[in-house]
């Protein structure tokens, strides 16, 4: 149901109430407030409404007493624009009540006219006036006089209200503003209560100086890197501190300064009070107008020293490289002297032995021919020897840039150069291809796997023939390559040894060698971030292996 | 047929033992040595107008001049410029290598350690470098004809 149709509806029980609200509120008193009190006395009702009734169309606020002793009463409640006040009456008479009205600071100066008969006007006129009286009403009363009168009061009154109300809003308004002002300079207060503070707390040195350099306020912080007080500092200027090597620089600093450019990163070091120096790092920034300096400067004497020490340590660490370099260069020059001058007499004792064997043979005895060729022989090891030791010496000092590499290109580069020997010797090579790709260095992985190969050639069991298995296994990150032979194998005692440099299990005659391969094969390995090793035991043939990073993208194959 | 060799080298046993070598290999071929770099550059300027040497056989390592420096002179003689240089060297160093095949080597032999070897090099030197191989002609303006 919708209420508003209900309420169109005549029979509706609501709605004679709801006229009967509506009806207009009360009435405004506003009028009443801006009426003057006119205080009448008399003892005499009948005069006092006759009065009343006289003034009544002045349409103001009118109080009776009916003696003097009310009205004073009345007069301690409020405050009247007039006072007409009867001359004779019974007990304490208009005379004597306005001598107390005029004792009290409220009614001081209120108007009093007085209500007298013209008998007796002489007398009381004079001494009404001496009372204070501003005026005399004679009885019997003239209405239109009176109203006359009393309505000059009455504006007076309220022409001097206004004026005290406009004075007081003046008032207002001065306090508010003077309420204001003081609020602003509270606030200022606080607002520099707070700089101060930054100010006096910083760790920073703060400080304003003028264009010569003179402090002429800092906070204690300079006192506390410094070691000067206050009055010390101000009787000093930055040059008389500053340190000698500094001091140029800080007077093309305080140069700038004063031509109005700030310093934005001003360092230098200045002299503390027992002698020492201390590092001071900042900014300045010159008011040419107050003639006067900001400074912001920390004690950076710690990173300073640290800073030493860093650069002091690079030097050392530049000047070893450079040692190192020199011995580097200097291991180069005596690998070129071993690869160069240490192989021509062995090119000449070996050739000319060999000049002597073949050339000379009919002038030598079969004893000498044999000394020949042990000269012609060791001359060869020698060689060989040297080589190797070259290759291990190169392959420590190499720059090892790792690549992918399949194994099958390098193992089938060295198969093919090994063709012939393995056909001789009645040799099986068995590769388990595909063997995978590794990250190694190319150079360095064939020279592993020659020596490896060549290794399972060489140390073979003299009733069978060699078999060699090359294969690889898995692990995560790393591929391992086997090289196995059925060769005379190794006592697990001597795994580790074989690795070493110049470490040799047999004597030169059974196998000869130079005791460098299998070192170069384990020195290789690590160069590339590898490892190397060999499963063995005696008469059971060797499993050599290397382990080697698998390339990046297929790791987790 | 130009079968001169002009060997630089100072060791003197190696020379012995090359002049040896090229005999045992039954070379037919004319050594001419030169004990260093100085005596090198005498020798082929000496050589007037005569024809420059089939080949010469250098070593790196010489006294004065280093081989290299000596290809480096003769890479820069008109009438010298297109004979075949074979180094002859023990160095192994790869910058060597490097630096005798940029600076217009024709071929680059490390010595070897034992005689046969060296006897084998003799023989091999003599059928390319003064048989099969053509020599080069020469065209004194080759630059202008192209």
């Amino acid at each position: 149901m919708n209420p508003t149709t209900e309420t169109l509806t005549p029979d509706t029980p609501g709605a004679g109430t709801r006229s009967a609200a509506t009806s207009p509120n009360g009435a405004p008193h506003s009028a009443s407030e801006l009426k003057a009190n006119i205080l009448l006395v008399d003892d005499r009702p009948d005069k006092l409404l006759a009065i009343e009734s006289i003034l009544t169309s002045l349409n103001q606020n009118i109080v009776k007493a009916r003696s003097g002793k009310e009205a004073l009463k009345l007069l301690l409640k409020q405050d009247f624009a007039v006072i007409l006040l009867d001359v004779s009456m019974p007990g304490m008479d208009g005379f004597e009540t306005a001598s107390l009205i005029r004792q009290r600071l409220n009614s001081e100066h209120t108007p009093i006219i007085f209500i007298t008969s013209i008998g007796t006007t002489e007398n009381h006129v004079s001494r009404g006036y001496s009372l204070g009286a501003v005026d005399y009403m004679l009885t019997p009363i003239v209405p239109e006089v009176l109203r006359t009168k009393i309505s000059v009061f009455v504006d007076l009154h309220k022409q001097t209200e206004l004026i005290r109300h406009q004075a007081e809003q003046l008032r207002l308004i001065e306090e508010a503003k003077h309420q204001r002002q003081l609020s602003e300079v509270a606030d200022r207060l606080e607002t520099e209560t707070r700089r101060n503070r930054f100010f006096t707390l910083a760790l920073e040195m703060l400080g304003i100086a003028d264009l010569d350099g003179h402090l002429l306020q800092m906070n204690s912080s300079w006192e506390k890197v410094l070691g000067y007080t206050e009055a010390e500092l101000k009787a000093l200027t930055a040059t008389d501190v500053v340190h000698p090597d500094d001091r140029e620089q800080l007077l093309a600093g305080m140069a700038a300064l004063r031509k109005g450019i700030a310093l934005s990163a001003f360092e230098g070091r200045f002299r503390h009070k027992d002698g020492s120096y201390r590092w001071l790092a900042g900014t300045a920034a010159p008011f040419l107008a107050e003639r006067l300096v900001y400074i912001f400067v920390r004690d950076v004497t710690p990173r300073k020293i640290a800073e030493d020490q860093v650069r002091q340590l690079n030097t050392e660490l530049e000047q070893r490289i450079t040692a190192l370099t020199a011995a580097n260069r200097e291991l180069e020059a005596f690998n070129y002297s071993i690869a160069h001058d240490l192989r021509a007499p062995l090119r000449s004792m070996s050739g000319f032995a060999k000049a002597l064997l073949e050339d000379e043979a009919a002038n030598l005895s079969s004893a000498g021919q044999q000394y020949a060729s042990r000269i012609s022989r060791a001359a060869r090891y020698m060689d060989t020897l040297l080589l190797d030791m070259l290759a291990y010496s190169r392959l420590a000092r190499e720059d090892m840039r790792l690549a992918c590499v399949p194994l099958e290109e390098p193992l089938n580069e060295l198969l093919s150069l090994v063709e012939r020997e393995i056909r001789e010797r009645g040799a099986q090579v068995e590769v388990l291809s595909p063997l995978g790709e590794v990250q190694a260095h190319a150079p360095t992985l064939k020279q592993i796997l020659s020596n490896l190969i060549s290794n399972s050639l060489k140390f073979t069991a003299p009733d069978r023939p060699p078999r060699l298995r090359i294969f690889t296994t898995r692990q995560p990150g790393s591929v391992r390559l086997w090289v196995q032979d059925n060769g005379i194998g190794i006592h697990p005692q001597h795994h580790e040894k074989v690795f070493g440099l110049f470490q040799r299990l047999h004597d030169g005659n059974a196998y000869p060698g130079t005791g460098i391969g299998l070192a170069l094969v384990r020195k290789g390995a690590e160069r590339m971030g590898g490892r190397t090793g060999v499963e063995s035991e005696p008469g059971q043939g060797s499993r050599f292996w290397v382990e080697l990073p698998a390339p990046e993208n297929n790791q987790h194959e | 047929m130009n079968n001169r060799i002009l060997q630089i080298e100072d060791n003197p046993d190696d020379v012995l033992l090359t002049e040896l070598a090229f005999k045992k290999a039954g070379a037919s071929v004319t050594l001419e040595v030169a004990t260093d770099g100085d005596k090198a550059i005498a020798a082929l300027q000496s050589g007037g107008n005569s024809p420059p040497p089939a080949c010469v056989l250098l070593d790196i390592k010489l006294p004065t001049m280093s081989g290299l420096e000596v290809l480096t002179w003769i890479r820069q003689q008109p009438g010298l410029k297109r004979v075949p240089v074979i180094m002859l060297t023990s160095s192994l160093l790869p910058e060597d290598i490097g630096r005798a095949y940029d600076l217009g080597a024709n071929s680059y032999l490390i010595k070897p350690p034992d005689l046969n070897s060296l006897i084998a090099l003799a023989k091999v030197i003599d059928q390319y470098w003064l048989h099969i191989n053509t020599p080069p002609v020469d065209v004194p303006c080759l630059e202008k004809v192209a």
